[in-house]
């Protein structure tokens, strides 16, 4: 702890006004409030503050993503990890470029934003690919809207519909043959990718892969959404820490099972099915429950959900896509605001009522 | 009732209540958090008897500082306070002034009418005024003032009889007592006895902070409003204080005021008079690390100025919280086994019954707003701070005037639980300030307007008469 101290306190004139660094401050600011908790003072009543912060929030998303990044590296090597650095360093530099013309924080947010963004990617997607997406969904996601907490849509999923329309061959036709056996993939560093069919995509053509290797997650998709029993873990523990809105998931995974039951003629077994195929629970648990994004107020969100599952099953199943998760979430953003509008007048309407 | 939230926060007081050695002089704070008794009625070295009139609020309804004891008069000594030398702390020699007359003076005479409020605006309530209800409640949920329990110290006859008066005072207003809906012996004691009492309606509320406060009871129970209608609000000690006045006639000057917070080594109560001098309550009595003493409670009180050395006529409580002084390595990755948060963030949450030692910090960075919703889970108005914290930020306050922020009550929950540590209740509380100042400058204008159209018009009638006249 002094050790670190010292350290920081060694450097902090570089970052200084007049230092060599002082352009860079925000990464000195970042570095030292992630290292070392603030010493800030209350200011005002309450004179005492919850514990939990953002940074702690966003961690406990970052905690929840690690049985999925677990199975991607297990299913399709360690080159999955290289991707979350490349996001990382690429989105990064957005970031801090955009504090450092704010002259404001580096925001956590973007730890998540950063490390979700190559899950929903196929594992096989170039590097460069990786650093235009991320850099794009980061740049017009987030900043160009004002940065964390002003974004219409979540960043990951505009930088994942903008690499789907500009390199579409790459983002649907390439995917990796997972890795089995005790050790899987892990000791590999990339797959092999071949121009295979995701289990949406055979099913379209009448294949239906079986349902363990679904939930297990022995299957071609995106990196760190082919398997179910990870992403359930980690979704089971953003609940119970209270960090995801169980609401958003519990409407979207309804609306979406109510729908593709409707759908599959009453079918429970294409209906489960369906559940655990391709991003639907990822994006339950970890896209659509971004509280940004979400609608603020509770029968919003429940509204939400049903708007994300609804879309989900139908782009699904009647439309040439073999998979809607991500535009049914991006269409969830858009009625975000005139839910919370709609909303926020009822309860106002309420307010009055009770005088 | 909807949201609240109890901070598992440890040094709360315990019940009973001690006696502190009596003081060699009294500091009497010349302002209190409303009452500022700018209008002082004794000269330099007079000597007063105890009960005596020291001085009182020209602004609200001259509600007067009392003389806690009889003793010397030193008006210079200490800036912004009245000095009592020389105590006599004899009990007996009681102030003649507040025997006779009607029933609001004899209380304003005997500091009893200080602990009377509107219940909707947190003002002093005007003597000359009619409730349309009366709300009394014996619950003070904040940490850690005082509340029912340590205020009632046993005295429910004192209770009962206090509540007979206060019905008395507006015997065609309902009275509403406020007790705790907990199982607990003395709450069980404590609805015995309101029941007892003619007309008052008991109201059982959660022990759960801040669903004692009166402007959430007034909207809770339904209870009118409007600009002619007010409803009383009157704490537990507030009763017995009338009690006091108008059983016996006696001025009403000792409080029960709690001392307490996790830097407080014997968190407790006290029983003392106002002016005590706050140093001789902390001497001994305070973890030695570096702290800050809150007047009021730990989410709505403020700093104890350095410049107040007594204890003020409305303290309910003096609570002290360490100031931050240590930073932990990567804190916000640990599990948190000794740490407890709104939501279930931490491992400490597993421990149901465990407190914590809160500090005075933000234990996080000022952030935007993430959009969370913690903060409208937990206020107890119904109202939602991330909404109104967007409309102010963008500075449109016809707009949080729509969205309500006239009902914040500013228990300061919202603020508490924001994980991007946004003052919200300070933003709120503001934005109230402000719309509420507008409004009454609006009605002022539109009041000056309608007497100059009404002159006017009698000065047109005048004329018209005159003309007819000479016609």
């Amino acid at each position: 702890m002094k050790i670190v101290r010292d350290l920081l306190d060694r450097v902090e004139p570089l970052f200084r006004e007049g230092g060599r660094f002082r352009l860079f401050r925000p990464i000195y600011a970042a570095g030292a409030a992630i290292l070392l908790s603030p010493l800030d003072r209350t200011r005002a009543a309450p004179h005492v503050r919850d514990p939990l912060d953002v940074k702690r929030y966003m961690s406990l998303v970052i905690i929840a993503l690690l049985p999925c990044m677990a199975a991607s590296v297990y299913f399709f090597g360690l080159r999955v990890l290289a991707m979350v650095l490349v996001s990382y360093a690429a989105g990064g530099a957005v970031e801090v470029l955009f504090a450092i013309v704010r002259k404001d924080d580096v925001n956590e947010g973007f730890l998540v934003t950063g490390l979700l963004f190559p899950l929903v990617l196929p594992p096989s997607t170039p590097f460069w690919m990786v650093a235009v997406g991320v850099v794009f969904g980061v740049l017009v996601g987030k900043e160009l809207f004002g940065g964390t907490g002003r974004n219409l849509f979540n960043p990951a999923l505009v930088g994942r519909v903008f690499l789907a329309l500009a390199y579409p061959r790459a983002m649907s036709s390439s995917w990796g043959i997972p890795g089995s056996g005790l050790f899987g993939h892990v000791t590999q560093f990339s797959v092999d990718a071949v121009s295979g069919a995701t289990p949406l995509a055979a099913a379209k053509s009448g294949g239906l892969v079986p349902l363990w290797d679904l939930f297990f997650g022995s299957v071609s998709g995106s990196a760190g959404e082919t398997s179910a029993a990870a992403v359930l873990l980690g979704g089971a523990f953003l609940l119970l820490v209270g960090v995801a809105s169980w609401r958003t998931v519990a409407a979207t995974l309804g609306a979406f099972a109510v729908m593709t039951f409707a759908l599959h003629g009453g079918s429970p077994m294409m209906t489960l099915w369906h559940l655990l195929a391709g991003g639907i629970l990822f994006g339950a648990f970890f896209m659509a429950t971004d509280p940004v994004s979400s609608p603020l107020t509770k029968a919003g969100r429940w509204s939400y959900g049903i708007i994300i599952g609804v879309a989900a099953a139908l782009i699904r199943n009647l439309t040439g896509y073999v998979e809607g998760v991500m535009f049914a979430i991006l269409l969830g953003n858009v009625f975000a605001p005139i839910l919370d509008e709609i909303f926020v007048t009822a309860r106002v309407r309420r307010l009055r009522e009770e005088g | 009732m909807r949201g609240g939230y109890n901070v598992p926060v440890a040094g709360a007081p315990l019940p009973e209540i001690r006696e502190l050695p009596a003081p060699d002089r009294l500091y009497l704070p010349l302002a209190s958090r409303r009452l500022d008794f700018g209008d002082v009625r004794v000269e330099e070295g007079q000597r007063v008897a105890r009960g005596e009139v020291l001085a009182v609020d020209p602004e609200h309804f001259s509600i007067p500082l009392l003389a806690p004891y009889g003793g010397i008069v030193r008006l210079s000594e200490v800036e912004g306070h009245i000095v009592l030398d020389e105590l006599d702390t004899t009990a007996g020699d009681r102030a003649a002034a507040g025997s006779t007359g009607a029933v609001a003076e004899r209380l304003l005479a005997l500091g009893a009418w200080q602990y009377l409020s509107d219940a909707r605006t947190g003002d002093a309530a005007d003597p000359a005024g009619r409730p349309s209800a009366t709300i009394v409640s014996t619950l003070r949920l904040e940490p850690f003032l005082a509340g029912g329990e340590a205020q009632l110290d046993g005295a429910l006859e004192r209770l009962a009889r206090g509540l007979e008066h206060v019905r008395g005072m507006a015997p065609e207003a309902p009275l509403y007592v406020v007790v705790p809906n907990a199982d607990a012996p003395l709450a069980a004691e404590l609805r015995k006895a309101v029941s007892a009492c003619s007309g008052a309606h008991v109201v059982s509320v959660p022990m759960r902070f801040p669903f004692d406060d009166p402007a959430l009871l007034a909207r809770y129970l339904k209870l009118p409003a409007g600009p002619d209608t007010t409803v009383w609000a009157i704490p537990v000690e507030g009763v017995l204080a009338v009690e006091a006045a108008l059983t016996d006639g006696r001025p009403c000057t000792e409080r029960i005021v709690s001392f307490a917070g996790p830097a407080v080594t014997e968190p407790t109560h006290f029983r003392l008079v106002p002016g005590h001098p706050v140093a001789d309550i902390l001497a001994e009595r305070l973890c030695r690390e570096p702290a800050r003493v809150i007047n009021g409670g730990l989410l709505t009180g403020v700093v104890l100025s350095p410049e107040q050395r007594g204890v003020d006529s409305e303290c309910t409580g003096l609570t002290v919280v360490g100031e931050p002084t240590r930073q932990t390595l990567l804190a916000f990755a640990r599990p948190g086994i000794s740490r407890r948060s709104y939501n279930r963030s931490f491992v400490g949450t597993l421990r149901t019954d465990m407190s914590m030692r809160y500090r005075a910090g933000l234990s996080g960075e000022v952030r935007p707003c993430i959009a969370c919703g913690q903060c409208a889970d937990v206020c107890p108005a119904g109202i939602l701070p991330q909404v109104i914290h967007r409309h102010l930020y963008a500075d449109r306050l016809e707009e949080a005037q729509r969205t309500r922020v006239d009902l914040c009550v500013g228990c300061g929950l919202c603020s508490f639980v924001c994980p991007s540590k946004i003052d919200l209740r300070t933003e709120l509380l503001d934005a109230k300030r402000v719309l509420r100042e507008e409004e009454e400058a609006l009605r002022a204008e539109a009041e000056a307007e309608a007497a100059r159209a009404a002159e006017a018009k009698a000065a047109e009638a005048e004329e018209t008469q005159a003309g007819e006249v000479t016609v």
